[in-house]
């Protein structure tokens, strides 16, 4: 019974965590899916909200700025609000770049927020990170406190995707598209093209700062290292992709199952690999160390010579990254444009598929 | 082809929820480490170490009624994010009784404050040792048996002064805990009456620092105070000194404490010219050989040494959560931390790494036990830490470090 409360709390966490990155990969469906933006500094936004929101909610620090003590709510508004002229001083510079030029300048800025919130020790104490950071709902009993938590979380998601959605089909959904499409023709017609792929940029980094505030206050803490590409951007991206760019649920679907697949694998690694498996690697491993420098070789597979075979439990996360990897070219090389491609608008959908779809992949 | 590969994961998750309930002889404790991510290589020792404890709770009786210990891992990467996610894992997954962990200061506070907390599970860490863990609010569920950076800082200070530094330059790589012990070590030099010529802040991992450096020594300091761990900025920084006659002396923290440092500079050159302090273990102290006794002969094959940064502290932690179970007498979570603090100090029988069978007769004999570990007393104070002990590390006439306590 305590057995099946504990999976139900951490499927709980399962569904806090994979709603998090949901919002994550919206905020990058509506840059990405819908207009075409290379944004590869998803983690400058989601550094920003979680930074913001979690300074203004903290109680006073000696070590970071702070003291503000606001509610939740308002820190989390607060940090969307202050992303739209960060974001939109970005876009005002890069958003005339192509694609991959985009992708290069983002990533950079993405870097360089970073690096300020790690080096401005005055407001974030640097790289130890801002602690005490309100959790809503943590003073309920648990498990409400951690269902009205996911709940929230959920609830954020579905009204994202609503709005989302509704954007999408609406004109400026159309326009949106037809900019991604075939830019020369949306300017032909009149359009300001240059404004709307900056509102599309602002909106969603604001929406990525939503999930960075949200983040921080799951958490309960923040650092720098939160903040790095691999985590906040790229892991998100790879989300978006492999669910389906272009696709709301594709966004969320593809957010929850790379979520889930990547926290269950530790816990299903040790059991599927059997532990007779060590003695099939270490051969190789014994061979590889011969040619590779030592460093690479820093943790060997032997059998344990203390515990017997215990100590591979130990060593599966390494495994695990492959096991991901793994997933993730099956997924990729069964579905090439996600689990849910996208569903193309009617007006679109009518022109020629083929010609358009080939604009699109041609680099510029 | 898809069709299989989604049985072959239902087949797995169904495996995993029957395989991952702890039989009824099982008693799971949670060890949450870093095993990937940046510190991967100074956690393996400390993982083996916590392993060595269990091994000999289970070869000496077991734990209450016979049950075994086992260590169920998780993965904290030194990342928050991941503690949470393994916190999670260990707490309602694997329905750890208490939890060891997790190896970095930000892994260990986004997973106490946000998951064992809340739910009531005692943790204590081996290897965290930022500042801001001390002041958690936690219901007196976290702890640690690896020293506040307040303290290791100081004593470096102590050890310059006393070796008649009075003008030092600083340098350190800007990540939690070198960023901290740093601080430290700033304020410390300063109340001693020393002078921080400069100080500058150092990004990892870059093939270069002449350029900090010869900023650095333009202020006529006597020596460089550099915290950094030696693999990914340490050496190359040494290195970089010594190449362009910079800085010829150097004080450093443990981070710096490795073998390799003397291996690629050369003994020579670092004789008589470093000092690491290391957060230790006295050799001369019985408990200490004890545990030495043990980890050395069972992991040199792997090329840990019983001296490898805090994994002495992993094994007294994995010892004191075995002890605080055996004192409460149950599994029962509530119950563990002041179990704990029971087992840890005095009054009471000595009991020293290795004396499970000793510890198991004396607490069902009623008594009192006081466990003496490796790495110290680990007298927790009220926040759940303890003072610690460091040792300084110089080159001595032969190729490796000559180790002397700091008393």
């Amino acid at each position: 019974m305590e057995q099946l409360y504990g999976y139900f709390l951490y499927s709980l966490s399962l569904l806090t965590f994979g709603g998090i990155y949901a919002i994550l990969c919206l905020g990058l469906n509506i840059q990405w899916g819908f207009t075409g933006l290379f944004n590869a500094g998803v983690a400058g936004f989601f550094a920003i909200g979680a930074y913001v929101s979690a300074i203004l909610t903290a109680p006073e620090s000696p070590r970071h700025l702070g003291g503000y003590d606001l509610p939740i709510p308002v820190g989390v508004f607060i940090a969307m609000v202050v992303c739209v002229p960060v974001a939109w001083a970005i876009g005002r510079v890069c958003i005339r770049l192509r694609s991959d030029y985009l992708a290069i300048a983002t990533l950079g800025i993405a870097e360089i927020i970073r690096l300020v919130f790690k080096n401005e020790l005055w407001a974030t104490n640097g790289a130890r990170g801002v602690s005490f950071v309100p959790k809503p709902f943590e003073a309920w009993d648990s498990p409400w406190d951690q269902i009205a938590m996911a709940l929230v979380v959920l609830v954020i998601v579905a009204l994202l995707y609503i709005a989302i959605e509704l954007a999408r089909t609406s004109p400026w959904g159309r326009l949106m598209a037809a900019i991604r499409e075939d830019e020369p023709a949306a300017l032909a017609a009149g359009k300001n093209v240059e404004r709307f792929r900056l509102e599309a940029f602002v909106i969603g980094a604001v929406v990525m700062a939503l999930g960075g505030a949200m983040m921080a206050h799951y958490i309960k803490f923040v650092d720098p290292k939160m903040a790095e590409p691999l985590k906040a951007t790229f892991l998100v991206w790879v989300m978006l992709i492999a669910g389906g760019s272009g696709n709301n649920k594709g966004a969320i679907l593809g957010a929850m199952l790379l979520w889930f697949i990547w926290s269950i694998t530790e816990t299903i690694a040790p059991i599927i690999i059997p532990d007779s498996f060590a003695h099939v690697v270490y051969p190789f491993h014994l061979v590889a160390s011969w040619f590779l420098p030592e460093a690479w070789m820093a943790t060997p597979i032997a059998p344990d010579p203390v515990t017997g075979l215990d100590s591979w439990d130990s060593k599966a996360p390494f495994l695990r990254v492959f096991l991901i990897g793994l997933a993730l070219q099956i997924v990729l090389q069964k579905f090439s444009s996600g689990i849910l491609p996208e569903q193309r608008l009617q007006s679109l959908a009518d022109t020629d598929d083929a010609s358009a779809r080939a604009a699109r992949s041609s680099p510029s | 082809m898809l069709k299989t590969v989604k049985q072959v994961m239902l087949a797995g998750s169904m495996l995993a929820v029957a395989m991952t309930a702890a039989s009824a002889d099982d008693i799971v404790v949670g060890s949450a480490a870093g095993i990937t991510g940046p510190i991967a290589e100074l956690v393996a020792p400390i993982v083996a170490g916590r392993e060595l404890a269990a091994k000999h709770v289970n070869e000496q009786g077991g734990l209450l009624d016979g049950d075994t210990l086992v260590l169920a891992h998780a993965d904290s990467q030194c990342d928050p994010t991941a503690g949470v996610d393994a916190g999670n894992k260990l707490v309602n997954i694997e329905q750890s009784v208490a939890i060891i962990g997790a190896s970095c200061s930000g892994a260990t506070n986004g997973m106490v404050q946000s998951v064992t907390i809340p739910a009531g599970v005692m943790s204590i860490s081996d290897s965290a040792t930022a500042p801001s863990i001390t002041e958690l609010d936690d219901n007196d569920l976290v702890f640690r048996v690896a020293a506040s950076d307040a303290y290791q800082g100081v004593a470096l200070a102590q050890l310059a002064i006393n070796a008649g530094y009075t003008k030092l330059a600083m340098t350190f790589s800007n990540d939690d805990y070198n960023a901290g012990i740093a601080s430290v070590f700033e304020q410390a030099f300063k109340d001693l009456g020393g002078e921080i010529t400069g100080s500058q802040m150092h990004e990892p991992e870059k093939q270069s620092y002449r350029s900090e450096l010869s900023t650095l020594s333009g202020g006529g300091a006597e020596g460089l105070a550099l915290f950094a761990y030696y693999g990914s900025s340490g050496i190359t920084i040494v290195r970089n000194s010594l190449e362009n006659g910079l800085f010829g002396k150097f004080l450093a923290a443990d981070g710096m404490f490795d073998t390799s440092v003397i291996e690629q500079i050369g003994a020579d050159a670092l004789r008589g010219n470093i000092m690491i302090t290391q957060a230790a273990s006295d050799d001369a102290n019985v408990s200490y050989q004890a545990y030495a006794a043990a980890y050395g002969p069972a992991y040199e094959s792997q090329g840990y040494a019983a001296s490898a940064p805090y994994a002495a502290h992993g094994y007294d932690a994995a010892f004191l959560v075995a002890l605080a179970i055996e004192k409460a007498g149950s599994t029962d979570r509530a119950a563990m931390s002041a179990a704990l603090r029971e087992v840890a100090s005095g009054p009471g029988t000595v009991i020293r790494p290795g004396e499970w069978a000793k510890a198991k007769a004396a607490i069902a004999a009623g008594e009192d036990i006081n466990y003496e570990g490796a790495v110290g007393n680990n007298d927790f104070d009220a926040n759940g830490d303890v003072t610690g002990m460091f040792s300084v590390n110089t080159v001595g006439d032969g190729e490796g470090y000559t180790t002397d306590l700091i008393r």
